[in-house]
């Protein structure tokens, strides 16, 4: 494990930054998350091993992107492609932000990084060099769509940051893509702040080829009458973990995930997610869809926090999985903690497989077997990319995950 | 596609319904029942000195007059606990537990042999008497045949000669180590294996008493059996072992209860409970534990670490746990069931009730190991004051449980806003052709409910425990008739004063 | 009863069918042959095994043939697939026709059609031909255009769900159609469609088994011949006065045939 060995050598970065010596210095006391964690616990060591087998890599070679920009009213961003983002249109304007602004707003998340649950985003931002960290600042209306691709280049480690600023009033539609290449590991953070009223759509694709990892970890702090829309898609990674955490932090916001992870062969991949509420008239419906193949292990972890500050919340979390394969491995605990008396909070799980009387009746029709399979997959898939925004003009996920599996 | 969440709900949750519509004194009114069973009755004891060690072990199998077997498994589960570490993963507050201020042997003096119930010391029988578990023969409940526990020792088993007439066998443990050693070694330890967790290792090594049930091939037991149990001594830990068998085609009732006197010291029950059926065999488990839970700040009760494991060995066994958990300062307590044989039941029906400071962490274990086993759990968990009431359940299908079923439903229910209420569920399936489906929904009661029974004559705290009653009625359902009856009463005292 | 030479050779022919599932016998020695152009009424108690032959006629994978053996166009087909059976002409109707929410009914009903007509050697049909082809069976039985943009069978009444599968029967041009409950819960409006589209659908050329507790489907479509079913076999074979006598007696009589036997 290369990495460890430089966290614990503090050789990780040249001209390390003030951000990256604070977070090396909390990664030293434990380089490696405890596996007696809650969070660990089911991560498979040898694969979680192989992403820090990488070498870092502070450049990455540029690559295609999974399909062309078919559309002038689209922005279109790389993380770790250098350029000054300064876009000032009549409605609408998208800015890079500051430094001080950058540095001020890390370091107040880092002080409350905790060394087991944000692992992740200690070790991402100790890797992350100053190109690598894309921060923005967004306000006004009438956006054109957002796309901002993250990869990793082959045999290498690369660890991309970024952090968005929504202010006031503002929303947009905004899709995340995750490139690992073969044998590769890429390291996400991303830091949204939505501020009063504003609303984000927010689509997160992540694939990968053969051998590729990745380490992806979402974090959003949603003021009041904000709204937070995540669709997200993970599939394709030798190991992939995904962290979502999301804080209401006032309360009075509204929080809609629907995610989907599908694992093959001998994959992992992982989704945990914390929600906070830290006010009242919370809102949060959440369903987490996985499918297992094969050998593969598909793992889900969610947890729901309503202290006492938050009257009148109203969540849910559903986690729905298919297991496909006598060999393969489905985990899944959603938990609900709530002191507030006052709330509505439901969660319910579900491990089956694809179902015999469907599949019977639409043999009956004539359907193979296989067909009638893709049919029922298609619909399963289809109520979470239908919730990724963007990209549902002009990138047929469906087809590319149907044709893939 | 497959199994559908989507449910209504039972309970209307959506508003405040006390901080308005109550006359604060109406409340505070209320009487608070005191907890009736916290009496102590004043018996000479013969009790050995304080502390754990090899040497105390030795002693406490000498009294009981064990064969070499059993002493070797003490020592070797004492050896093993001794390398373990106190669980800490519930995250459950409470004062580190000095194992060596515990006194781990403690019995009532009486005549060593005693032939009948009449040579019992008539305080004894007076104590049960003042519980409601009439002991002597013109007094003693018809139908039921109760094991009555003391401190450390089993005082009197009742109806024996009519349960032997149909070969089922229903003692003390260590009677049943003296008469039935035969079974006693073929089973003991099979279902929880001494190194299982830190408490079931402590009640291995020092288990003084409990009840002992062998039901025979293809009789159904005549009548529900019962044990008791009581702590009297408040310096002494109460480590009772209990093992149930019920060989092919036979069934039992079994019901438990328990209480203890108050005290400003916490006090020590780490029971270990096995069961097992064999082919076509049924086990109904039902327990209230109603042990002294502390005063209102949280001084004193008993801590309540049990271990409690079925196995369904056999084809077609069940075996099924009800529970109504009120008492107690701390529970920490699992019923699981191990399906191993094809087409096996296991069952989990739950209510915990927590108000005040007390703390319950309770919930389940189904391991499908055979193929077609099936497994239902219901949980109700009830919290008010400032109470933490978690449910933590593990549902898990192996390789071979081929259509194999599970279904959970979790649902608790919240009383003032200074409580919590938690669930943790673990789902783990390596078997595709298996279905699991687990629910859980939070609510409180709600007012438009209260309000329409309160528009109906009916009185405020009449309404609550109505209510509360109601969200518990899958579970009392599962009790056996005298249990249920019993199990609603105690809600409704332990709630008292407590809305509001 | 089906002692009559026939000129054809028979459609569908079910020899001494044994068949359980889970290990528990259901059917216990059933025969019965179909020749074209006829109407076969199956009737009997609930868990005779009406549904079950039906089920497994059709290839469901819950049935073991334990014994025995079903003859299709003169062909063991014992061991096919469901899809198999279907294309090459074997139509089931459900009693409770089977909700598959996120399928698209148009699309299920494409992929469908075009498996059969795949088998016939025609030309597979795409969503603008298929649409136009749709709209004129949707006329059969009285369905609107509506049905087909929704969920297949999701969210459809009892009668919708039934005039559902007959649209599927009117597509796929089964040889032999065996309806099971097709008028359970339908009320007499919907029966009539329901019973005017089978028999439009129907013609010298195909066989149908109707699976029925009633006579007022009888009524609108009259059978050739009735059987009827108790205990996993074939107890009695008559013509349609059969079944009056049935509707009259009730099936108690069965039981005791049973016990006699």
């Amino acid at each position: 494990m290369k990495i460890i060995e430089k966290i614990k050598t503090n050789k990780l970065a040249k001209n390390q930054t003030e951000i990256q010596k604070i977070c090396l210095h909390k990664l030293q006391s434990s380089p490696l998350p405890n596996p007696k964690s809650e969070l660990w616990r089911l991560s498979n060591k040898s694969k979680f091993s192989s992403f820090l087998d990488y070498s870092v890599s502070e450049k990455d070679l540029k690559s295609d992107l999974p399909y062309p920009k078919n559309s002038q009213n689209i922005i279109r961003l790389v993380i770790g492609e250098n350029y000054k983002i300064n876009l000032k249109e009549e409605n609408y304007s998208i800015q890079q932000l500051n430094e001080d602004k950058l540095d001020k707003f890390i370091k107040e998340q880092i002080s409350c990084f905790d060394q087991n649950e944000n692992w992740c985003n200690l070790l991402n931002l100790s890797l992350s060099c100053k190109n690598n960290i894309l921060g923005l600042k967004i306000n006004g209306s009438k956006i054109p769509p957002i796309e901002i691709f993250s990869h990793a280049s082959n045999n290498s480690l690369n660890a991309k940051t970024l952090v968005i600023f929504l202010e006031k009033n503002c929303n947009i539609e905004l899709l995340q893509v995750n490139l690992g290449k073969e044998n590769s590991s890429l390291s996400q953070s991303t830091f949204f702040f939505l501020e009063e009223n504003s609303s984000l759509n927010h689509g997160v694709v992540s694939y990968g080829e053969n051998g590729s990892n990745l380490l992806n970890s979402l974090n959003v702090i949603q003021q009041k009458n904000s709204e937070y829309n995540l669709g997200s898609l993970h599939f394709k990674f030798n190991y992939a973990r995904f962290e979502i955490n999301i804080k209401q932090s006032e309360g009075n916001a509204k929080t809609n995930i629907k995610g989907m992870q599908i694992t093959k062969k001998d994959e992992q991949i992982s989704t945990y997610t914390k929600i906070d509420f830290n006010g009242p008239n919370g809102f949060l419906d959440q369903i987490n869809k996985s499918l297992a193949d094969d050998k593969s292990h598909a793992i889900f972890e969610g947890s729901i926090k309503v202290p006492k500050i938050a009257q009148k919340t109203d969540a849910s979390q559903l986690s729905r999985n298919l297991l496909l394969s006598n060999l393969a491995q489905i985990d899944t605990k959603p938990q609900l903690e709530i002191i507030a008396d006052d709330v509505k909070c439901k969660h319910g799980a579900t491990i089956s497989q694809l179902n015999e009387e469907e599949l019977f009746y639409m043999r009956t029709r004539g359907i193979t077997l296989a067909e009638a399979s893709k049919l029922q997959l298609s619909s399963y898939f289809q109520e979470i990319i239908s919730f990724i925004p963007v990209s549902k003009d002009r990138w047929n996920l469906l087809d590319k995950l149907l044709n893939e599996n | 596609m497959g199994v559908s969440f989507v449910r209504v709900y039972k309970a209307n949750c959506n508003k405040l319904f006390l901080d308005n519509m109550v006359n604060e004194n109406l409340v505070k009114d209320v009487v608070k029942e005191p907890y009736k069973y916290g009496f102590v009755t004043d018996i000479e004891t013969e009790k050995i000195a304080k502390g754990l060690n090899e040497d105390i072990i030795r002693l406490i199998s000498q009294k009981k007059e064990e064969p070499e077997y059993l002493l070797d498994f003490r020592l070797k589960a004492f050896k093993k606990w001794q390398k373990m570490d106190e669980p800490d993963w519930a995250g459950l507050g409470y004062k580190q537990i000095d194992y060596q201020d515990i006194i781990y042997y403690s019995a009532p003096k009486q005549k060593e042999k005693i032939a009948s119930l009449d040579e019992v010391d008539p305080k004894l029988l007076e104590t049960f008497d003042k519980l409601g578990i009439p002991l002597t023969e013109q007094k003693k409940l018809t139908n039921v045949a109760v094991d009555a526990v003391f401190d450390s020792v089993s005082i009197a088993t009742t109806f024996r000669e009519e349960l032997a007439e149909h070969g089922v066998i229903f003692c003390s443990i260590s009677e049943a180590v003296k008469n039935h050693s035969d079974l006693v070694e073929k089973y003991l330890g099979t279902v929880v294996p001494a190194s299982d967790n830190y408490f079931a290792a402590l009640n291995s090594a020092v288990f003084s008493d409990g009840s002992f049930v062998y039901i025979p091939k293809g009789v159904s037991c005549p009548m529900d059996l019962s044990s008791y149990f009581r702590i009297n001594s408040g310096d002494s830990g109460q480590f009772e072992r209990t093992l149930i068998i019920a060989e092919e085609s036979s069934s039992v009732s079994y019901l438990e209860g328990c209480t203890a006197p108050m005290f400003d010291t916490n006090t020590l029950h780490a029971a270990v409970v096995e069961l097992i059926a064999l082919d076509d065999a049924s086990i109904k488990y039902s327990t209230v534990q109603n042990w002294y839970a502390g005063d209102e700040e949280g001084v004193g009760g008993i801590f309540n670490f049990v271990t409690k494991r079925g196995k369904c060995l056999g084809k077609r066994s069940k075996i099924s746990w009800s529970q109504v958990e009120t008492g107690s300062a701390i529970t920490w307590k699992y019923p699981s069931c191990l399906l191993l044989g094809e087409e096996s039941v296991g069952e989990f029906y739950s209510v915990a009730l927590t108000n005040n400071l007390q703390q319950a962490d309770t919930g389940t274990k189904m391991i499908h190991i055979g193929p077609k086993t099936k497994s239902t759990i219901v949980s109700k968990g009830i919290s008010a004051g400032n109470s933490i009431n978690s449910y933590r359940g593990l549902v898990k299908m192996g390789k071979k449980a081929t259509g194999s079923r599970n279904y959970s439903q979790c649902d608790s229910m919240l009383i003032g806003d200074q409580a919590s209420a938690n669930t943790f569920p673990y789902i783990k399936s390596q078997q595709p052709n298996s279905e699991i489906e687990h629910e859980a929904s939070t609510c409180r009661i709600s007012e438009d409910q209260l309000f329409y029974l309160q528009s109906r004559g009916i009185e405020f705290e009449e309404a609550v425990s109505m209510m509360v009653s109601g969200f518990c009625r899958d579970v009392f359902n599962q009790l056996p008739m005298e249990f249920a009856a019993e199990a609603d009463k105690l809600l409704a005292l332990k709630l008292e004063g407590s809305v509001g | 009863m089906q002692s009559k030479m026939k000129e054809s050779d028979p459609i569908l022919e079910v020899k001494n069918l044994f068949a359980s599932t889970d290990n528990l016998p259901i059917l216990k020695g059933v025969s019965l042959t179909v020749y074209p152009g006829e109407i076969h009424a199956i009737m009997g108690r609930n868990g005779c095994g009406k549904s079950t032959l039906s089920k497994i006629i059709a290839g469901h994978p819950s049935y073991k043939i334990t014994n025995g053996d079903i003859k299709f166009s003169g062909e063991n087909i014992n061991s096919l697939e469901p899809e198999e059976r279907s294309q090459s002409g074997i139509f089931l109707g459900f009693q409770y026709p089977i909700e598959i929410p996120g399928v698209s009914n148009l699309e299920f009903l494409r992929v469908s059609t075009n498996a059969r007509r795949k088998f016939l050697n025609k030309e597979e049909l795409d969503t603008f031909d298929f649409e136009e082809l749709v709209k004129e069976k949707l006329e059969l039985v009285k369905m609107d255009k509506a049905f087909l943009s929704r969920s297949v069978n999701q969210g459809f009444s009892g009668g919708e769900k039934k005039r559902n599968e007959i649209l599927q029967m009117a597509l796929l041009e089964p040889k032999i159609a065996i309806l099971d409950e097709t008028d359970s819960g339908l009320d007499i409006d919907a029966l009539r469609i329901v019973a005017s589209g089978i028999k439009k659908i129907s013609n010298s050329q195909t066989g149908i088994i109707l699976i029925t507790h009633y006579q007022r489907l009888l009524d609108e479509i009259e059978p050739n011949y009735v059987h009827v079913m108790a205990e996993g076999k074939i107890i009695k074979t008559g013509r349609s006065d059969l079944a009056l006598e049935l509707e009259k007696n009730g099936y108690e009589w069965t039981d005791n045939f049973v016990k006699k036997t």
